[in-house]
């Protein structure tokens, strides 16, 4: 299967500042295929977490091309990238990003609704049931814990069956064990639905569960790992 | 821990917090200044009329008569007792430009002086010349000074003629400055001088015409003031004589300053209250910033009494200086506001700093900020050094504890107490202390159920992810819709209750009165002249009903032979002169709810019918015996009958009647309500104007415009109170804006990430705002409902109408502004770009 949902063609990231101007992403191109799941790895401000705002239009590059489900992100403004993230794509940040005004069933509720779907609370429900939240649905994020958040984070992300997840980090601010439950949780959801992944992570043993690894360096692909491939290759 | 280690925190911990106070201390500085300053104007008038009390009087002391000259003891009291003394006669009267029906007329307030006034002080007239010079006859005409609003209603230029009865007089001046005018009290017509020599042959002054004397005296240097004033009232007992003396020379008008300051004063606090509530957000919301700070030093070894003693001085530092601010602004904004401020008075002030106002301000502040400081400083002792793991905000408790609870409850019955005792409207302050109390536990209950109810049907509301996203908001655990409907609600509350009750005071006099009222007042109706004034009017088909009666003027000075004061204390039939009339049979449509009427021809001892509702207050009965001073004669009448009267109508209501054979042979005259289609008031007018030049008309609708033009006045002053309110109001609605737009932009950062357009986003804000401020206006609308209502029924005795008008700009203002504050804060939250706001926050 060789269908591309991804498709970056010499994506430039430069950001100006007092210090003059800064060059977060050199020109990278890269291809990822539907329901193919790619780990980001790399040292600190080398990129990683750019790289994945350009691919979610949560930042636009400054040059360069990025199509999404054949839709060219660059060319769209912020509305319209906006209406483009319902239901394609979902979003899991290393802080969550839960708005603290509403409780977790309404946070999950909230894409559903933005994309017009009638049955959004009863989906946003069964969501958070799937996660184990079931009991948690009326609270106010400030009152549940960090994993818990998370998974109503990644309920938030997933409910609107999106073609492409991104995650930032899902575990960096959680406990090895917590952190590792909310990884299966993720996997389990590509491969329950299908979406294609795009992780960021710092732990090594976390991108090893994806399909395929980009380490980045300054701005650069650095390297390129597909490590079940070589698994079986051995 | 040590007060010093307490200090050096706060003094690091101010250093970079400068911005985050601006809320507070301008919420502080604004109340504060409100009360300064309008303190300071009515100490800087209660000084002048202190200072001046002669000169405001026009003399030393000031005897005065109505519908009589002294008698000649009276005079030779006077005599004997003063150094100089000036006669004045004061009376209505129609001016009269041109002849037959081409006549113009205006209602005019005549003084009548001899060449002694003024006393003191001096007369300013427009051109500069002197009274003198002004009214010296030219050509045979006498010369007199008016009013340039009387010049100009009849179109009269300097050196025009005009008419007073059959007089004619010549335009000399125009008068700017009368300097005893503060003492007329009010008038209905523009003013007049001219000297009383020259009224002769003008038909006025005949005997039972409506006037009042008032006899002027300088006296001998050293004169001690209440000696003599005991002496006169001994000398001239029960003749009706009216005593003042300039150790209060505008009596009257000392009490109108004393009440509209007191009330301003009063209105200014609800402006410290709505600040108090902005005072405590933005010490809330310090603080909540300030949680990291706090759980550090905690967890570095800080005592909670420590971190308190850290947060409470730099609150005490910057109420300090917010308390100065107002002072500065509030004691000086009126000194250089000055000129402006005396002009519009009826007396020369000079206005400067007055300590005790200050001294004043200062407390409440200080009380003020205190109060709504202490709560939010309390929960400082509740952030623990585990905040630094995790967000324990939503979970820390609201209750303050039962030590700083009551010092809470002590603070605020100080602060009702002060307002209590100071304002020296106990009864206004009770209410006005009361109304703020209930007002703020009204409008935190609505924010309650705002919140509540937002929670429900944001359920409600899917589908609609704007309207669900705002309802969120407003129902979350953030507390910024009890902030902004407790803040803009006062605000808005005393606004509605001042327009409300502005708004049926008009009604009632403007509206509700010409309806029912008649078109015209007839005064000075001579006997003899009667007959023929109803002969004019019976055939008029446009004239609907005409009420006559006799009239004098009577001070009621007795009760079964005792003081009628120590009886019946201060009751407003007491106070100066009171119509009196006579007549054989009971007025038509008479309910005599006590006692008889006397028999027709009765002609034995004096008997008397008393209005029932005044004799209830004053505790007379039938049989008592009323002593009344009628032109200089005591006649003593026994109460035999009680009778229903009504004021309201504005036709003739008199408290006492009495039978014919006590009064007929009393110099009087006669006065009539005429109630006639308002087209048709010209011709009556011109026609008995013409045929009776000395009677004076008084047209209703003039006089209920005279009114209006006073509660204008009053209303704008209220006004101007309320508006600083109302800017205190949307100081806080700003500050709890502000503090919200870091919460906002986070927020849309969000909700774009999850889909939401730029559009749908400002939709929701937008709605938030509106609701918010919706419903701090309803809840205004209904304080103001109640409010209104219990001013009209119980302190103006009338009834209450909701005024629709009033109600809807005061709910749609509340919305407006809230609207406009919110939308101020939502371009930086609308323009953030997702990805720099949410990687900021990992």
């Amino acid at each position: 299967m060789n269908d591309v949902v991804l498709k970056l063609d010499k994506a430039q990231l430069t950001l100006s500042g007092n210090a003059g101007a800064l060059d977060i992403l050199r020109g990278i191109s890269l291809e990822v295929t539907r329901g193919e799941s790619l780990g980001l790895v790399g040292p600190s401000g080398s990129g990683k977490s750019s790289l994945l705002m350009i691919m979610g239009g949560l930042e636009r590059a400054t040059s360069g091309r990025v199509m999404a489900l054949d839709h060219d992100l660059t060319a769209m403004d912020e509305d319209a990238l906006a209406r483009f993230r319902r239901g394609n794509m979902g979003i899991v940040f290393q802080s969550f990003h839960l708005i603290p005004t509403m409780t977790a069933l309404e946070n999950v509720a909230v894409p559903l609704e933005l994309a017009g779907a009638a049955d959004a609370f009863d989906r946003a429900a069964a969501e958070l049931g799937a996660m184990g939240l079931g009991s948690r649905m009326n609270h106010y994020p400030a009152q549940l814990s960090g994993g818990e958040q998370q998974r109503v984070a990644l309920a938030r992300a997933a409910a609107p069956r999106p073609a492409i997840l991104l995650a930032d980090e899902p575990t960096g601010n959680l406990d090895g064990t917590t952190g590792a439950a909310i990884m299966d949780l993720l996997f389990d959801l590509r491969d329950r639905h299908g979406a294609t992944l795009i992780l960021v992570t710092h732990a090594p043993e976390l991108a090893q569960r994806c399909d395929r690894i980009i380490r980045l360096a300054d701005g650069r692909i650095d390297a390129e790992d597909r490590p079940h491939a070589s698994k079986v290759a051995e | 821990m040590t007060l010093g280690t307490a200090a050096r925190f706060a003094r690091r911990e101010m250093r970079g917090s400068r911005s985050g106070f601006v809320v507070f201390l301008l919420c502080l500085t604004l109340g504060v200044a409100a009360i300064a300053a309008v303190g300071t104007v009515r100490a800087a008038i209660t000084r002048s009329i202190a200072d001046q009390g002669a000169v405001l009087l026009g003399g030393d002391v000031q005897m005065s008569f109505t519908y009589r000259f002294a008698s000649e003891d009276e005079r030779a009291f006077m005599e004997k007792n003063a150094a100089r003394i000036s006669e004045i006669v004061d009376f209505r009267s129609m001016a009269v430009v041109g002849q037959g029906d081409a006549a113009d007329r205006a209602l005019t307030q005549v003084k009548a002086i001899d060449g002694a006034y003024p006393l003191t002080g001096q007369v300013i007239l427009d051109p500069p010349m002197s009274l003198d010079e002004a009214l010296a006859p030219q050509d045979g005409i006498p010369g007199a000074v008016a009013d340039p609003v009387l010049a100009d209603r009849l179109g009269l230029s300097l050196g025009d003629r005009f008419r007073l009865g059959v007089k004619e007089f010549r335009l000399s001046a125009h008068l700017m400055r009368e300097p005893d005018s503060a003492t007329a009290g009010f008038t209905l017509g523009p003013r007049t001088i001219l000297r009383s020599a020259d009224l002769a042959g003008s038909g006025l002054l005949e005997p039972g015409s409506l006037f009042d004397t008032r006899y002027r005296l300088l006296l001998p240097a050293g004169t001690d003031l209440s000696q003599l004033e005991a002496k006169a009232q001994g000398a001239l007992a029960d003749s009706g004589m009216r005593w003042q003396d300039s150790r209060n020379g505008a009596p009257g008008m000392q009490r109108f300053v004393d009440r509209m300051g007191s009330f301003l004063v009063l209105v200014g606090l609800a402006g410290l209250a709505v600040g108090g509530v902005g005072i405590g957000a933005a010490v809330r919301s310090y603080l909540d910033g300030k949680t990291e700070t706090i759980a550090v030093l905690k967890s570095l070894g800080a005592s909670s009494s420590t971190i308190f003693a850290t947060y409470l001085l730099q609150i005490a530092v910057l109420a300090a200086a917010g308390i100065l601010g107002g002072l500065i602004l509030g004691g000086f904004a009126p000194i250089l506001a000055g000129p402006l401020i005396a002009a519009r008075l009826p007396i020369p002030v000079e206005i400067g700093l007055d300590l005790r106002t200050l001294a004043e301000a200062t407390l409440y502040g200080a009380l003020a900020a205190a109060l709504f400081a202490l709560w939010p400083l309390a929960r400082t002792r509740d952030v623990k050094a585990a905040e630094l793991f995790r967000d324990l905000g939503p979970n820390r408790r609201n209750w303050p504890g039962w030590r700083l609870g009551a010092i809470l409850v002590a603070l605020a019955l100080a602060l009702a107490g002060s307002a209590i005792i100071l304002s020296g409207l106990q009864r206004l302050a009770f209410g006005t202390v009361g109304g703020i109390v209930g007002a703020l536990a009204l409008l935190a209950l609505a924010a309650a159920a705002l919140r509540f109810l937002a929670r429900r049907f944001s359920h409600r509301a899917r589908g609609r992810p704007a309207l669900r996203l705002a309802l969120s908001a407003i129902g979350g655990p953030r507390q910024e819709a009890t902030s902004v409907v407790l803040s803009l609600g006062l605000g808005l509350s005393v606004l509605a209750a001042i327009g409300q009750i502005d708004a049926n005071l008009r009604n009632a006099i403007a509206g509700d009165l010409p309806d029912i009222a008649p078109s015209f007042f007839f005064v000075d109706i001579q006997p003899d002249q009667i007959e023929g004034f109803r002969a004019r009017l019976a055939g008029d088909p446009e004239v609907t009903r005409v009420e006559d009666a006799p009239m004098l003027r009577a001070v009621l000075t007795r009760i079964n032979g005792e003081d009628a004061r120590k009886v019946a204390g201060d009751h407003w039939v007491l106070r100066g002169d009171r119509g009196l009339t006579y007549s054989a049979l009971p007025p038509p449509n008479t309910d005599i709810v006590a006692g008889k009427w006397w028999p027709k021809g009765y002609d034995g001892p004096p008997q008397m019918s008393f209005a029932r509702e005044e004799a209830e207050e004053m505790g007379l009965k039938l049989g008592d015996v009323v002593t009344v001073n009628v032109l200089g004669r005591d006649i003593d009448a026994t109460i035999t009958s009680l009778r229903e009267v009504t004021f309201e109508t504005a036709g003739i209501g008199f408290v006492m009647a009495m039978d014919p054979a006590a009064l007929q042979g009393a110099p009087h005259s006669w006065i009539a309500t005429v109630y006639a289609d308002p087209g048709a008031e010209a011709a009556i007018l011109r026609d008995l104007s013409n045929i009776y030049p000395n009677i004076t008309a008084i047209r209703v609708r003039d006089a209920i415009d005279r009114v209006s033009d006073a509660l204008t006045a009053i209303a704008r002053a209220t006004a101007i109170a309320a508006g600083v309110t109302l800017l205190t109001g949307l100081v806080v609605l700003i500050g709890a804006a502000a503090a919200g737009e870091r919460a906002r932009v986070y927020e849309a950062a969000v909700l774009k990430t999850l889909g939401a357009t730029r559009a749908m986003i400002l939709g929701s804000f937008a709605l938030r705002s509106a609701l918010m401020g919706a419903a701090a206006g309803i809840v205004a609308v209904a304080f103001g409902a109640i409010a209104g209502w219990w001013v009209m029924v119980f302190v103006m005795q009338g009834s209450y109408r909701f005024e629709a008008l009033s109600a809807f700009v005061i709910v749609t203002g509340g919305a407006l502004m809230t609207l406009i504050a919110g939308l101020l804060f939502a371009l930086r939250p609308l323009s953030a770009r997702p990805a720099s706001v949410l990687r900021a926050r990992d």
